[in-house]
């Protein structure tokens, strides 16, 4: 889960908590406030009866009966004023809530019952007051409130989320631009992303000077190969222009010359050896830039203009079948020694008169090219070890076996994804994923 | 044609010395960056063979200083050991003419060259006789009086190559090199080229003897003339 998600996730959930407990707190505050409030009115209007009161109006209130009820129209307020028996112990005002019955309707009121004794009579009295309308102001306050709460929680959620996602924006350009899209370091923009967040700062600082330590080795090993070569390379070019200006003396004897060629092709062996390993490791060091557009039915048809001696010379059949095409960004030298590795181990591990087919098509993974052969194969150690550096198949054929190592850094170095599938006298097959 | 060899490394200059001098070249050497460019100040010449690797600098660094120089139409080729992938971009974009990694064939460095002369002095004709056979190098074609010679690719690379090297013995090996390219891991030893020497020369010989083509028993093949 995503920091800006797990933050924005973190506030909603705390926002919740604090609206629910501050929501509750109101409702229960108004809920005693409105109580508080109304059971006072009772109060101040029963002191203003009982401060009122007389004995005409007691009779007239009660000369019809025993009790005397009055209400306004819309019954929200009543008043009952009730004979009672005597010898009453204590004059007491009690409120309560209590559902009424008035002319049919019923409803809830807020009563104040209050006993009292006046000119030795007792009588009670009750004063109610609806509570309806408490109720419906209640419910609608409640009803806002949660409609505010809830949006102010939406507003505050999406202003997270924007905001966090802005403040994580430098974040993720640092990832990106200075981690992820990173192939060549010896490219590497070393300019700061824009932030004023110090955390951001010191992980931009952290990641350049990684880099420039990272920089400072590559350079250092490219120095190395570019010294080791030198030193090599330099010896192996004298002694075999010194033998090449032997083999054109005139009157040496047939045994030196031939001692001669000999060793002009160790040294080539020698040559082909040295740059072998300097091209794995200049690919692998990225000295190589990938920056030609390839098509690769083209490269395969150079390449069989190149080994098609080979091929007839052992008979083979070739087979190449290329439906479509595929072109692409990368370094040509390279993919051309990379095909023309494969292509040639498959003469050269092939029996005479056995067949090579190439194939290349979309799939959904990408473009696959398969390249089988009808040749020795390989058991599954050997397969294991095919791209190890001088492991070599069969010893008895000529080469250095550092040709898969060459494929699989050049493959690399191109993100081509390789398998083989091999069957020991069947042959093998070598598919390249792009 | 004047040669001056830049290679601080005396043993190779010498050998390269040996080979052009039978060729005609007059040479001269140059074993330090201070002494090469004294030496283009005060000559033209007609190649120099530039090492990168020099004791007191970068070989570049002389071939600014010619390309400086006014008028001048010295034809560079950079010969180094020095394996750095964009030297080779870098040596031609500079003004080099051609650049040969070491180590390196003789017989190539010499085809190099008159390739070179070719391109440089437009007004010579781009083509070779030899035993009255025509090779035209720009067309690549070879004809005998009238007739066309119907030649393949490989063939007319092989047969121009042995031309450029005549008198001298042309190794399979740097044929090999030279026709295929250098291609790593492939085995540059393989008969297949004689393959193609023997379909050039029942080809030649179809037309008139050519017992000035040689083969030099296992080594390689020599054109006499």
């Amino acid at each position: 889960m995503k920091l800006q998600v797990k933050f924005s996730l973190y506030n909603a959930i705390t926002k919740i908590a604090i609206v629910l407990l501050l929501g509750s707190i109101i409702l229960f505050s108004l809920d005693k406030l409105a109580y508080n409030q109304l059971d006072s009115r009772l109060i101040k209007k029963k002191n203003k009866i009982i401060e009122h009161l007389n004995d005409d109006e007691i009779d007239s209130l009660l000369n019809k009966g025993e009790s005397f009820t009055d209400y306004n129209i819309l019954k929200e307020e009543f008043i009952v004023l009730t004979d009672i028996p005597d010898r009453q112990t204590d004059s007491i005002a009690t409120v309560y809530t209590e559902k009424r019955e008035i002319e049919g309707d019923i409803e809830v009121y807020r009563i104040l019952n209050y006993k009292f004794s006046y000119h030795t009579n007792w009588y009670n009295l009750e004063i109610g007051e609806t509570m309806t309308t408490l109720q419906s102001i209640k419910n609608s306050i409640r009803f806002y409130m949660l409609i505010v709460l809830v949006s102010a929680l939406l507003i505050t959620l999406v202003t997270d989320y924007t905001f966090s996602n802005f403040l994580l924006k430098p974040f993720y350009l640092i990832i990106d631009k200075k981690i992820n899209r990173v192939n060549d370091p010896s490219h590497y923009n070393y300019e700061n992303i824009p932030t004023n967040t110090d955390d951001f700062k010191i992980l931009d600082n952290s990641v350049n000077s990684l880099m420039r330590k990272i920089n400072t080795l590559f350079a250092l090993e490219k120095q190395f190969i570019a010294n080791v070569s030198h030193e090599l390379l330099t010896p192996i070019s004298i002694l075999s222009t010194r033998f090449e200006n032997m083999l054109n003396t005139a009157g040496i004897p047939e045994e030196h010359e031939n001692k001669i060629y000999a060793s002009l092709k160790t040294l080539n062996r020698l040559k082909v050896i040295i740059n072998s390993l300097l091209l794995i490791s200049k690919v692998e060091n990225n000295q190589y830039l990938k920056t030609e557009e390839i098509s690769l039915k083209q490269e395969i048809s150079d390449i069989y203009e190149d080994l098609e001696d080979r091929i007839a010379d052992r008979s083979i059949i070739y087979n190449c079948m290329l439906d479509d095409d595929l072109l692409f960004t990368g370094n040509k030298a390279l993919i051309h020694t990379l095909l023309i590795n494969i292509i040639n181990n498959a003469i050269k591990y092939n029996v005479n008169g056995g067949s090579i087919s190439i194939t290349g098509n979309k799939t959904e993974a990408g473009y696959v090219l398969t390249i089988a052969d009808t040749g020795l194969g390989m058991n599954k150690e050997l397969v294991e070890n095919a791209f190890d550096r001088f492991e070599r198949g069969h010893t008895d054929e000529n080469g250095f076996g550092l040709g898969l190592a060459i494929v699989q850094s050049i493959a690399n170095f191109h993100k081509i994804k390789i398998d083989i599938q091999s069957e020991v006298t069947r042959g093998t097959s070598i598919s390249l994923l792009f | 044609m004047n040669v001056l060899i830049v290679e601080d490394e005396k043993s190779l200059a010498l050998e390269m010395d040996e080979f052009l001098s039978k060729e005609g070249f007059i040479v001269e050497h140059a074993w330090k960056k201070t002494s090469a460019e004294e030496k283009i100040f005060v000559n033209n010449y007609d190649f120099i063979l530039l090492d990168l690797g020099l004791p007191d600098g970068d070989g570049f660094e002389v071939l600014k200083q010619l390309k400086a120089l006014k008028d001048r139409d010295d034809a560079v080729i950079i010969l180094t050991a020095r394996s750095a992938v964009d030297d080779r971009i870098k040596g031609l974009d500079e003004g080099a003419d051609d650049y040969l990694p070491k180590p390196f064939s003789l017989n190539e460095l010499l085809a190099r060259m008159h390739a070179i002369t070719r391109r440089k002095h437009k007004l010579e004709k781009n083509e070779v006789n030899v035993h009255d056979f025509l090779l035209n190098i720009q067309n690549r074609t070879v004809s005998f009086g009238e007739e066309r010679l119907n030649l393949t690719k490989k063939e007319f690379e092989i047969f121009n190559y042995l031309v450029l090297n005549k008198n001298r013995v042309v190794s399979r090996m740097s044929l090999t090199e030279h026709v295929w390219g250098d291609i790593l891991e492939v085995n540059s030893d393989s008969n297949f080229v004689d393959v193609h020497v023997k379909n050039l020369r029942k080809k030649l010989a179809a037309i008139t003897p050519i017992d000035w083509f040689e083969t030099v028993r296992s080594i390689g093949y020599r054109i006499n003339c």
